[in-house]
């Protein structure tokens, strides 16, 4: 019986995975230790040679800025993965959706951080986007109110962009993959656009475990009531099938741990100074899990997207920039 | 200003052509400012039901008409038994019409405004036969409010004209807009060269003129059909409502009573009539035949009545004759009427008010506290609540989630048109205290938000048997995560991972209410995506829930 031997990618990876398995029975902060550890070593291992072009090549290239400003994680993040232009073209019409479900302040960990936002708004145009549009469908309270408590109104307009409410005409049906919904309402302008930008803000949810960027288009929906009662992380996964995201920036700057999404408790935060990009947002929220000490298991719709090959779960198929 | 070149318009009111052009000249330009004000003032009052509409921060002048309107200033006072500072203002209206008469009702009322421009032909010959004792009803009204006040009632105060209006627009005509916008608005999104139209006048005036969600409340249509009853009662009479039904416009023709300045009529009249054929309240009595000159008794000549008079200036644009009227000053008090208010009409309003407190005070509304009453933030105490509440409806227009609705039965009749807080329609919304701000008299009391959100004005309770994962097993924290308590008021209990028959996978857990936590905002009743009734509920505070309260104590018994 022979055996292919191992390259090192793969060896690295069965290392990681017996590692994090045995650091399983001493608990998750150990888990994570492990885990982050083969990150590193992941890093190193596919810096040189035909993989990292190969990643590049098919933006499997996935950034994790760590830093005290989110403006120059975003920033570090954005380039590390190739810059803007590769995702924006002069002319385009780029949609930013952060997350601003709810009236909170930034420092609640509720709502996309403002700065990340704007850099983003700021680098598109700077890559020749013709109008840079930033909106949500807040679920609590109404979009405008949404949009200043979060600062985020603020932050976009004086980057550049502009900020749209979603009105209940902006609405249509679209046949959604999958063998769940079928049809779906999704926001028309977000649908339609050159490049959407999902921005999500990495916090704890009771239905789905974690609040990362499958989660957030949600925001585009005008009936979220559907998705709930035909099952929830199903659907997350399938209106994420038809609205494909061109990239993905999940704001970790500070995370909300307990009491998500809606939180409101600054002893539910804790401070991750972390910025995470990929074009592969499967990919982008597999990393995230780790920052909670959870496996992307524990994520049902991280699972249900992978299963419908939106992205991968499978860390080790792309290059990890620490930046 | 005068006109004396414009002699081929034939005069509509009669008497000598020549004459008529000389006199009217200068009480035209007259006529035309008080037109001008009167349509100043109607803009600046529909400005301000919008600087009031569904927002967090209203323009802190939003109740500025209340704050004039003496008939709600004295009976809510009477009624709350406290000088209420806010409603001082009330003296300003009530000074002017010792000096000036009911110039209120002529000049400045918005519902006074609109019924003067529905006019029906059917009405010129109607109203002459219109009884003149119908004018005593609006005294009768007064009365009853009074009577009503003083036994701590505001129920009659839904009579008071501003608040008419008001709650007419707040229920049926802004909504009734809003919804004509949007329908055309929709029929235009499928035709590409308007599309751009609709999201320029969306990202425009959204949150601004138009509401931020279409409105919708109870009894709109029932409301609207009350103003459009006011509104056809001119079919027999000019101003039907301002002549025979008007509480506020009694309270001021009873001041007017004593009026300074009064329009007169002298020796120069000719007993044409044209004033009285002009006047559109009817305020003035026919000359006798024959009579005029100086040397004719007074009685003989056409009187203007000024309890009845708005001042609007009609008369004197109508008069042919240059002398026969002006304004003078006198002291006496005008005479009284067959139709003013006598023995008879406060005997009949004091029994009309006692006998329908009494009645009032037998509600079932009394005996138990209705599951659906539950009342603005800051309002918890009943009584006091509804012995300040002007039913003006301002609350129910500024709430940015238009889940305060007029109530009908929830607290009796006593209560109609009361703010209640109808959770599956709308939320009291965590970061807005805005009810408190623009409520005239202060029955919703202006909080600060760290106060208002300690305010308790019921308690969620989960019903088990609808719920979808305690009754079918079905994934869903609706509740939980809309919960705006830091703490949470619903927590979720026994979290783990279930596999759907179709292999996908989800959380289920289930909320429980901690009751002590609970404020009774009610979003999670609005947000709950049961359809129909939600399976959580907000229900009026008891405290006997509130005892236990640790997550393992929710708001139903088992565990």
């Amino acid at each position: 019986m022979t055996m292919e031997p191992l390259n090192r990618s793969e060896f690295v990876k069965l290392i990681a995975l017996g590692g994090a398995g045995i650091a399983v029975l001493g608990g998750p902060e150990r888990a994570l230790a492990a885990l982050a550890r083969a990150d590193n070593d992941l890093d190193r291992a596919a810096l040189d040679g035909d993989v990292v072009a190969a990643h590049a090549a098919a933006g499997k290239i996935l950034a994790v800025a760590h830093g005290t400003s989110a403006g120059t994680n975003t920033k570090k993040a954005i380039a590390a993965i190739g810059g803007m232009r590769k995702f924006v073209s002069p002319g385009d019409v780029v949609v930013i959706k952060p997350n601003i479900g709810h009236p909170r302040a930034p420092k609640y960990a509720v709502t996309t951080s403002p700065s990340v936002v704007a850099t983003l708004v700021s680098l598109a145009r700077q890559a020749g986007a013709k109008k840079v549009i930033v909106m949500d469908n807040p679920v609590s309270s109404d979009p405008a109110h949404c949009y200043s408590a979060s600062k985020i109104s603020a932050a976009v307009k004086a980057a550049g962009g502009s900020m749209k409410v979603m009105g209940s005409s902006g609405y249509k049906r679209y046949a959604i993959p999958g063998h769940l919904l079928k049809t779906h309402p999704l926001y028309a302008a977000i649908v339609n656009a050159d490049v959407l930008i999902n921005v999500p803000i990495a916090k704890q949810h009771g239905s789905t475990g974690l609040t990362l960027a499958g989660k957030n288009m949600m925001g585009c929906t005008s009936n979220r009531q559907k998705m709930h009662t035909l099952g929830l992380s199903q659907s997350i996964a399938e209106i994420n099938a038809k609205l494909r995201p061109e990239l993905t920036v999940i704001d970790a700057m500070r995370i909300l741990v307990h009491n998500g999404p809606s939180g409101g408790s600054l002893s539910d935060v804790r401070t991750k100074n972390t910025v995470i990009a990929c074009k592969d947002w499967v990919a982008a929220d597999t990393y995230a899990t780790r920052l909670f000490g959870k496996k992307p298991g524990a994520v049902p719709y991280i699972k249900a997207a992978a299963n419908m090959s939106l992205g991968t779960m499978n860390l080790s198929s792309v290059t990890i920039r620490k930046v | 200003m005068r006109d004396d070149t414009r002699v081929e318009k034939p005069p509509r009111d009669g008497g000598a052509p020549v004459a008529r052009r000389r006199a009217a000249g200068g009480w035209k330009a007259a006529r035309w400012v008080r037109r001008a004000v009167q349509i100043a003032v109607l803009v600046l009052f529909v400005y301000l039901l919008f600087s009031a509409l569904q927002r967090r921060s209203a323009f802190p002048y939003a109740d500025l008409f209340f704050r004039f309107d003496p008939l709600a200033a004295f009976s809510t006072m009477l009624a709350a038994r406290q000088w209420l500072p806010h409603l001082a203002l009330a003296v300003v209206t009530v000074g002017a019409a010792l000096v000036l008469g009911r110039v209120w009702c002529g000049w400045i009322c918005p519902l006074g405004t609109l019924l003067g421009w529905f006019r029906f032909r059917a009405a010129r010959p109607l109203a002459p036969r219109v009884p003149p004792r119908l004018r005593g009803v609006r005294y009768v009204l007064l009365g009853v409010i009074a009577v009503m006040a003083a036994l701590g009632s505001l129920t009659l105060l839904v009579l008071d004209p501003i608040a008419l209006l008001t709650r007419t627009f707040t229920t049926s005509l802004i909504p009734g807009f809003d919804y004509v916008v949007g329908a055309v608005e929709s029929a235009m999104m499928d035709w590409g060269p308007a599309s751009g139209a609709v999201t320029w006048v969306e990202d425009h005036f959204r949150g601004t003129v138009l509401p931020v969600y279409q409105p919708h409340y109870a009894q709109g249509v029932a409301i609207f059909l009350v103003f459009l009853a006011v509104v056809l009662l001119n079919v027999f009479a000019d101003r039907f409502w301002c002549r025979y039904l008007c509480p506020l416009g009694a309270l001021l023709g009873l001041v007017a009573k004593v009026q300074v300045l009064r329009p007169l009529i002298g020796d120069g009249c000719n007993a044409c009539n044209a004033c009285m054929r002009a006047c559109r309240v009817g305020a003035i009595t026919a000359a006798a035949a024959g009579a005029g000159g100086s040397g004719e008794a007074a009685g003989a000549r056409a009187r203007v009545v000024t309890s009845e008079c708005t001042m609007c200036l009609d008369c004197l644009v109508a008069c042919p004759e240059r002398e026969a009227m002006g304004f003078g000053p006198a002291l006496r008090p005008g005479p009284w009427a067959e139709y003013d208010p006598g023995r008879r009409q406060f005997l009949a309003a004091a029994a009309i008010g006692v006998g329908a407190v009494t009645l009032l005070g037998t509600s079932v509304a009394r005996a138990v506290k209705s599951p659906g009453l539950i009342r603005p933030p800051g309002a918890q105490d009943e009584g006091a609540f509804l012995s300040r509440c002007l039913r003006c409806s301002e609350c129910m227009k500024v709430c940015p989630t238009s889940g305060l609705q007029p109530s009908l039965g929830q607290g009796g009749l006593e209560a109609l048109w009361t703010p209640v807080l109808a959770s599956r329609l709308g939320y009291c919304d965590y970061a807005c205290t805005a009810c408190g701000h623009v409520c005239p008299s202060g029955a919703i009391p202006k909080l600060g938000l760290g106060d208002k959100r300690e305010q308790v004005l019921g308690v969620a309770v989960i019903d088990r048997n609808r719920c979808l994962p305690w009754a079918s097993n079905t994934p869903c924290i609706v509740c939980q995560e809309m919960c705006p308590i830091p703490d949470k008021a619903i927590v979720l209990s026994g979290q783990h991972l279930i596999t759907r028959p179709d292999g996908t996978q989800d959380y289920l857990a289930r909320p429980k209410v901690v009751a002590k936590r609970c404020i009774g905002c009610g979003i999670c009743e609005y947000k709950c995506p049961v359809e129909g009734p939600a399976a959580i509920v907000v229900l009026p505070s008891n405290p006997s829930l509130a005892v236990g309260g640790a997550p393992g104590g929710s708001s139903s018994p088992e565990g």
